[in-house]
C-alpha cells in the first residue's frame, strides 16, 4: 500500500468542525475525485486515513495525517485533485 | 461571533457543500425553515427541493434557518440578537418570505419560538413586510391565525406563479391578495369560520379568492425539479444518506395511512432519470450512502431494472444504497438475487399489525410468513439488524392481536438471529385517512395494552431485541394537533409562552404544560380524540384521494 504523509491546515470557519467531521469531509471530497484512494475492509468501507495528532474545537492549526492509496500518488497529484473539493478553509501541505 | 461557546457549533456556519451563497441585492429573498435543530431539518427532503429550486432563479436568493439549541436561543434572547439565516446571516426579518415546513404537528411550539427569536410579530396584521409562510401540512387550520400563507401540496407544481407574485408586486398585501386567488395557495385572512349544523365550513371573504381550495402536485416526476448539486453537510445529521426519489404517492390503500393521501396520486419516476440522478447525486456529493426513497419501494415497475442499474453504476464505488420501503414478500422473493449484489442490506419492515386477521381490517395485506419460510435466504444478506414498525390501539383490535406483537417479535429474532429493533406506535385516526371519523382507544386501553405487550416480552433477553414505544399524552397530543380547528390556537400559543418546545422529542416534551394551557382555554381535548369534533372539517379536498 502507497501512502503519503501530509499537512492538512485548518483554519477560519473550519476550526468549528471536530476530527470526526474532519473524516467526513475528507472521505466525501475524496470520493468526488478519481485519485485511487484506499478504503477499510468490512461491512462498512471508510476512507483509509490515519491522523497523528487533534486540535480541540474552535482551534485553528495543523493536523499530520496519512492517505493511503492502491498506487502511487505524489503530493502535487493530491493536492491538484484533493483540494479543489476541500472547503475553504482547508489547505493541503506537504 | 465565536461559534465555540455553543454545543455543536457546527449546527450554524452554513458553508456546507453546495450551499448557496449569492449577494442579497436586488433579489428577492426566501428563508426556509424547518423548525427543529439542525441534524432533523437537513434530514427533510421537501426543504431541500425547494431551496435548490428557488436558488435556481437568478433574480432569487433563498437560504436556510433551524431551531436553535437552547444555548444559542438564550444567547439571542440575552444580547437582543435577532435569530439569522446560516448562509449570509442575515436577520429573518430582512427577508421578503420566511417559509415553514411545519409537516409534523408537534413542531408548532418551535415555529412560533422561531418567530419570537426573529423578532416577527406573531399576529400578520402587526408584520410590516415580511410573509410568513407555511407548507407540508396536512390540517392548516390549528395555526392559521399565525400565518400569512399556506401553501398546499408540492411546491414545485407552483414555484413559477410564486416567484412571479413576488416580482410582479411589492408590499405584502398586495402579494398575499395575489396568493389568495393562485390554486394551492391559502391566505386564511381571506376566509372565515362559520359555524353551524355539520360543524365548522371554510367561508370566503370575498368571492374571487381560491374556493374551495384544493392541493396541487407535480404532474411528472421525470421532468419536475429535483436538486443533483446535493447539500452536503460536514457534520452527521439524522438521515445521513442521499435519498433519491423513485416514485411519490403509493398505491396501496391501507385504513390508517395519512401519507398515501397526502402525496396522491400515485407517480413514478423513470429508470434512466432515477440512475442520472444518482449519478450526478453522488458526483456532487460523495455520499457514501444513497437510498432509494418510494413510500412503497417494491411497486415501482421498473424496480429491477433500478436495483441492477444501481448496482452497475456503484459496484466499484463502495457506496450503500439503502431500499427502505421494500416489502417482505418482495425481498424473499424477485429481489433477492439482485439484493444479494449489493452486499448491504437494512430490512425494515412495517408489519402495522401482528396478526392476519388484524391486517385484514386495516386493509395492510402483506406475507409476513413469507419470511420465517425464506429465513435462510434472509440470513445470507448480510443483516445486522432489523427493523420493525407495529401499531396498537387499532379499529377492530382483540387483546390478542396485541399479545402477538411481542409473539412476531420473538419469532423474527428467533428466525434470522439478528437484533431486532420494534417500535411500537399509538395508533391516530388522520385527517384524509380511511380512518379519520374514528375514535381513537382510550387512554385506561391503552395503558393496559402496552403492558400486555411488556409482560409477553418479559423474559426475552434485552440484547437481542430493542422496543421502543411512542408515549401516551405524546400521541394524544399529536392526534388533537392533527384533528383540531382554530379554535385551538390560543392552546398552542399558551403551551409556547409557558415554555414547550420540541414536543415531539421525549426528553423536551412537557405534557403538564398542555394540560394547563387546554384548562386556561378550557378546551375539553378528550373531545378531539373521542369521537369526530364537530368542529373538524378538512378545508381542502386531498385530490380524490379519500
Amino acid at each position: 500500500m502507497n501512502t503519503l504523509k501530509v499537512t492538512i491546515q485548518k483554519s477560519g470557519l473550519m476550526r468549528y468542525y471536530s476530527q470526526l467531521d474532519l473524516v467526513r469531509i475528507l472521505e466525501r471530497a475524496a470520493r468526488r475525485t478519481d485519485l485511487p484512494f484506499a478504503f477499510t475492509q468490512g461491512f462498512t468501507p471508510r476512507l483509509k486515513i490515519s491522523f497523528h495528532n487533534g486540535l480541540k474545537l474552535g482551534v485553528e492549526g495543523d493536523i499530520l495525517a496519512t492517505f493511503y492509496f492502491h498506487e502511487e500518488t505524489s503530493f502535487v497529484r493530491l493536492e491538484e485533485n484533493l483540494l479543489p473539493q476541500l472547503p475553504h478553509g482547508l489547505i493541503l501541505k506537504p | 461571533m465565536d461559534w465555540a461557546q455553543f454545543q455543536k457549533p457546527q449546527r450554524y456556519i452554513g458553508n456546507e457543500w453546495n450551499a448557496v451563497s449569492k449577494p442579497h441585492d436586488g433579489r428577492l429573498k426566501i428563508c426556509l425553515c424547518f423548525p427543529d435543530l439542525y441534524e432533523v431539518g437537513m434530514s427533510n427532503l421537501g426543504l431541500r427541493i425547494i431551496y435548490g429550486l428557488i436558488n435556481e432563479y437568478e433574480s432569487a436568493v433563498c437560504e436556510r434557518v433551524f431551531l436553535p439549541a437552547p444555548d444559542l436561543a438564550g444567547y439571542l434572547t440575552q444580547t437582543g440578537t435577532k435569530l439569522f439565516s446560516l448562509e449570509s446571516k442575515a436577520a429573518l426579518d430582512t427577508f421578503d418570505v420566511v417559509g415553514f415546513h411545519l409537516g409534523c404537528e408537534l413542531n408548532f411550539t418551535n415555529f412560533l419560538a422561531v418567530l419570537e427569536l426573529a423578532g416577527i410579530p406573531f399576529e400578520p396584521s402587526r408584520r410590516r413586510d415580511i410573509i410568513v409562510m407555511a407548507g407540508g401540512l396536512v390540517n392548516p387550520e390549528p395555526i392559521a391565525p399565525f400565518v400569512d400563507v399556506f401553501f398546499l401540496g408540492e411546491f414545485e407544481a407552483k414555484a413559477e406563479e410564486f416567484m412571479e407574485v413576488l416580482k410582479r408586486y411589492k408590499g405584502r398585501e398586495a402579494r398575499l391578495e395575489a396568493f389568495a386567488h393562485i390554486e394551492g395557495f391559502y391566505v386564511p385572512a381571506y376566509y372565515e369560520v362559520a359555524t353551524g349544523e355539520g360543524g365548522a365550513r371554510l367561508v370566503p371573504k370575498t368571492p374571487s379568492v381560491q374556493f374551495p381550495l384544493k392541493k396541487v402536485h407535480v404532474k411528472d416526476l421525470n421532468t419536475s425539479y429535483y436538486p443533483t448539486r446535493w447539500l452536503t453537510p460536514y457534520t452527521q445529521i439524522v438521515h445521513d444518506r442521499a435519498p433519491i426519489e423513485i416514485a411519490r404517492g403509493c398505491p396501496h390503500h391501507c385504513y390508517f395511512c395519512q401519507a398515501r393521501c397526502v402525496y396522491f396520486p400515485y407517480r413514478e419516476k423513470k429508470t434512466e432519470y432515477v440512475l442520472t440522478q444518482m449519478e450526478e447525486i453522488y458526483a456532487s456529493s460523495g455520499y457514501e450512502n444513497l437510498s432509494l426513497l418510494a413510500l412503497s419501494a417494491s411497486h415501482h415497475s421498473q424496480i429491477e431494472e433500478i436495483i441492477d442499474g444501481a448496482g452497475k453504476l456503484f459496484k466499484e464505488k463502495r457506496v450503500g444504497i439503502a431500499l427502505p420501503s421494500l416489502r417482505v414478500d418482495d425481498i424473499v422473493g424477485r429481489l433477492y438475487p439482485r439484493l444479494a449484489a449489493l452486499k448491504k442490506v437494512s430490512l425494515t419492515l412495517a408489519v402495522e399489525a401482528a396478526t392476519v386477521e388484524l391486517r385484514e381490517k386495516i386493509n395492510k395485506h402483506i406475507d409476513v410468513d413469507a419470511v420465517f419460510e425464506a429465513r435462510d435466504v434472509l440470513r445470507s444478506l448480510r443483516l445486522r439488524t432489523i427493523k420493525l414498525y407495529f401499531m396498537f390501539g387499532l379499529p377492530g383490535e382483540t387483546d390478542e392481536d396485541v399479545v402477538a406483537i411481542a409473539q412476531m417479535i420473538r419469532s423474527f429474532q428467533r428466525a434470522l438471529g439478528v437484533k431486532v429493533n420494534a417500535s411500537i406506535n399509538i395508533f391516530i385516526p388522520k385527517p384524509f385517512s380511511r380512518f379519520q371519523d374514528v375514535a381513537m382507544d382510550s387512554p385506561e386501553n391503552l395503558r393496559r395494552k402496552r403492558q400486555l405487550i411488556q409482560k409477553e416480552l418479559g423474559s426475552f433477553p434485552l440484547r437481542r431485541y430493542h422496543i421502543s414505544f411512542s408515549t401516551q399524552e405524546r400521541s394524544f397530543l399529536e392526534a388533537v394537533l392533527s384533528r383540531a380547528g382554530r379554535e385551538i390556537a390560543p392552546v398552542i400559543f399558551r403551551a409556547f409562552v409557558a415554555g414547550a418546545r420540541s414536543d415531539s422529542c421525549e426528553e423536551t416534551f412537557r405534557w403538564d404544560i398542555w394540560e394547563e394551557a387546554f384548562r386556561d382555554e378550557k378546551i375539553d381535548f378528550r373531545q378531539y380524540t373521542t369521537s369526530v369534533h364537530p368542529r373538524f372539517n378538512p378545508h381542502y379536498t386531498a385530490g380524490g384521494a379519500v
